[in-house]
């Protein structure tokens, strides 16, 4: 027995070293989404490498921008004086929508929502394989960021966040095959689940009887206790409605552009969901 | 000396891979700097200090790689214990093996991503990983050979530098 033993000494140390990963995965993965100890030092080591690299990164292109493609100037500042004269008379009318928004709100008597605190944050860092999506920020319980909270850009909503460390966090992104966002087709409240597909997303479980088009904007629902109400998702990109079943399968394209992902808002504190919408 | 280079090397991998390449490279994909120093490992490196330093390397992997912890870790040892059990059969002096490795340590992190995703996970990676799969490959594979060219180039230019596993190879021929 002895003999055996020492004989097979490699492939039984291999075998318990394989086994003690295994179970040490396992284990994880059953653990609540806090970060451990060891992530949380990884990550406080890590920072000042990532965030050093990613200021030399920002004030080289700074640098480039500003001072190199002057020549694009004049032409830009046109357009932009052009666009703007265009998003004065918008914001006119916005602003006539809101008032009357809030007098019918005063008049049906509807709970105030609760201001959302934000706290900007830069990514400084992204997901080291192919095959997942996160991102790195430089904001983490020293600011007041737990695991859970909502992150988003102006377009639409970017992901939650699933591990902080002291100063910087990782934010699971809405494309991670592991993500999942309770979401309403914006024009007709058809409920459904948005999951990740890498660069795309998928609205599962919308109903086969909903008429869902190209185009239509899928926004957040509010009911899956993560994000707030109505914060964009994506559009519709193609709609597959089959012969039988119960759901169609629709694609959609995010409203954020993850590749230029620079500075995000993390969501400190949820509104409150309107119960009468 | 030899644990400073591997750690050192992790460690620039890890920040290469995490910060550095996103900027630089406008692919999507990017290289497995650190796979391919598993595979190293397993090609030049014995068991009882290549098999915990791969599972330290996937560990530290883990922190900047999707939202599993421990999930590279047992991958990089599977694929460390993979390349091992397989260097016997092949000549190891020969240096498009390591290329040869890479391709396969790929088509292997694959195999267990999908493996270790339906089992333990919801399931829905394996549309993403078979989609990439061939171009992870070949970038991996890219990678692998500009590494073997630049620590070839490097030993011919500092001789005095030692790289480890390349040394061993060295000292075959001059006994």
């Amino acid at each position: 027995m002895f003999d055996l033993l020492k004989r097979y000494r490699r492939q039984i140390l291999a075998c318990g070293l394989i086994l003690a990963a295994l179970l040490l995965y396992s284990a994880n993965l059953r653990r609540s989404g806090a970060a451990s100890f060891f992530e949380r030092a990884v990550l406080a080591v890590t920072a000042p490498i990532l965030n050093g690299f990613d200021t030399v990164w920002r004030s080289a292109t700074g640098t480039w921008d500003h001072y190199l493609w002057l020549i694009d100037t004049a032409a830009e500042n046109d357009r932009l004086n052009e666009e703007n004269r265009r998003l004065q008379s918008d914001l006119i009318a916005v602003q006539e929508v809101g008032l009357a928004n809030e007098r019918l709100r005063r008049l049906l008597d509807f709970k105030e929502e609760l201001a959302v605190l934000t706290l900007p944050a830069q990514v400084i860092g992204e997901d080291a394989t192919s095959w997942f999506r996160t991102v790195v920020i430089d904001k983490g319980s020293d600011d007041g960021v737990a695991e859970g909270m909502p992150v988003v850009v102006a377009e639409g909503v970017v992901g939650r966040t699933i591990r902080v460390a002291a100063g910087q966090s990782r934010v699971l992104l809405i494309t991670d095959a592991s993500s999942a966002v309770a979401s309403l087709v914006q024009k007709n409240r058809t409920r459904g689940i948005c999951r990740g597909e890498g660069a795309s997303l998928t609205l599962d479980f919308a109903l086969r009887l909903k008429e869902i088009e190209i185009g239509d904007l899928i926004v957040s629902s509010g009911t899956g206790g993560v994000f707030p109400k109505g914060l964009a998702i994506g559009h519709v990109e193609a709609v597959s409605r089959g012969d039988f079943g119960l759901f169609q399968t629709v694609t959609v394209t995010p409203t954020v552009d993850f590749s230029r992902l620079e500075e995000v808002l993390i969501l400190l504190r949820l509104p409150l969901v309107d119960e009468a919408l | 000396m030899r644990l400073l280079f591997y750690a050192l090397f992790g460690l620039m991998g890890l920040v290469l891979q995490a910060a550095v390449l996103p900027h630089l490279v406008p692919l999507q994909f990017k290289p497995g700097l650190l796979l391919i120093l598993v595979v190293y490992l397993g090609i030049s490196e014995k068991a009882g200090f290549g098999a915990p330093l791969a599972y330290l390397f996937g560990l530290l992997f883990d922190v900047f790689a999707g939202a599993e912890p421990g999930r590279y870790g047992l991958l990089f040892l599977l694929l460390y214990f993979s390349v091992r059990g397989t260097i016997g059969f092949f000549n190891p002096e020969n240096p498009l093996l390591l290329l040869f490795l890479v391709a396969c340590g790929t088509l292997l992190e694959s195999s267990l991503l999908i493996f270790l995703d339906g089992f333990f996970a919801a399931g829905t990676l394996w549309p993403i990983v078979l989609r990439a799969l061939l171009p992870q490959l070949l970038v991996n594979v890219i990678a692998a050979g500009v590494l073997l060219l630049s620590v070839t180039w490097l030993q011919r230019r500092f001789p005095r530098l030692r790289v480890p596993g390349m040394q061993r190879l060295d000292e075959r021929y001059e006994s």
